[in-house]
């Protein structure tokens, strides 16, 4: 505790001494976390229509999470369902890395559905039922054949090692 | 590898792998050497041979390794034990190639003798 009311009273002293440094150290803390955490669940509607505006959304637009405490503030619910990889390339976005325009407000997930995530785009040629099937019948014909050569083994036509042992002989082709 | 086909479309005259011969060895023959194993049991434990070399090669695998124990880094100076060695197997194999040969002609005569009968 000593060593904390002693670094404020240098802080103190070093601001006094050049008006500056505080000014400097206020500046520093701009743009922490803490900004851009969500305002407040809008409650009355002129809270809403702030929050809104604050978002550049239309009114009729703005919907935020559900304020049930595990809900993201103010923040719209926008984006979602298909990814970023769904959207228009030839578009001319104001960041086409992102396929985005200018204030327009991404998804609170939106690491989730960014370009380098898995996303289905487009439908798939077959159902889902066909594939199931494919892949059924491919790994029931392979364990099929397995079964059916199990006692079918390709083998050297060659007998028995011959092991020295007692009671056990062993004989040449030789005279 | 035709003796797999054969032995999945006439199992009774072709020998499975690994067949241990199941008729009598002299059967044909008037006289037949008889193979001599050469490395003593106390000689293969002393040197600890694993099981599968335990055959009628071991002392010959025993002068090779002891060969190379004593020449060592120089193991090019083995070539001959080496040699001699590898020579054995080939020769181990080919008798292993000849009685299953035998043993295949031998069910195919019972097989002939069986249906003359």
């Amino acid at each position: 505790m000593s060593a904390f009311v002693k670094s404020v009273c240098l802080a103190q002293k070093l601001c006094a001494a050049n008006p500056a440094l505080a000014r400097q150290a206020v500046r520093s803390m701009a743009g922490w976390n803490k900004d851009y955490k969500p305002a407040p669940f809008p409650k009355t509607e002129k809270e809403r229509e702030a929050a809104a505006k604050k978002y550049y959304l239309l009114p009729e637009e703005y919907k935020p999470y559900a304020d049930d405490g595990l809900g993201y503030g103010d923040y719209p619910k926008v984006g979602g369902g298909l990814g970023v990889e769904n959207k228009d390339s030839y578009y001319p976005w104001d960041y086409p890395e992102h396929k985005r325009n200018l204030h327009e407000p991404i998804s609170a997930d939106h690491d989730l559905y960014s370009e380098d995530r898995y996303s289905q785009a487009e439908q798939p040629r077959y159902s889902t039922s066909y594939y199931v099937w494919c892949f059924v019948g491919v790994m029931s014909g392979c364990l099929a054949l397995y079964y059916w050569l199990e006692d079918k083994k390709m083998y050297r036509p060659v007998a028995a090692k011959q092991y020295p042992a007692a009671g056990v002989k062993h004989y040449t082709f030789e005279k | 590898m035709g003796n797999a086909v054969n032995h999945y479309l006439r199992p009774d005259v072709t020998p499975g792998p690994d067949v241990v011969p199941s008729f009598d060895p002299m059967l044909g023959f008037e006289s037949r050497k008889e193979r001599v194993m050469i490395a003593t049991q106390e000689e293969m434990e002393s040197v600890k041979l694993p099981l599968e070399d335990r055959d009628y090669c071991a002392h010959k695998l025993i002068a090779y390794q002891a060969c190379r124990s004593d020449k060592f880094p120089f193991v090019y100076q083995c070539a001959h034990e080496k040699h001699a060695y590898l020579t054995c197997e080939y020769e181990d194999y080919v008798l292993r190639m000849k009685e299953f040969e035998r043993e295949r002609r031998l069910l195919e005569r019972q097989k002939r003798l069986n249906k003359a009968a």
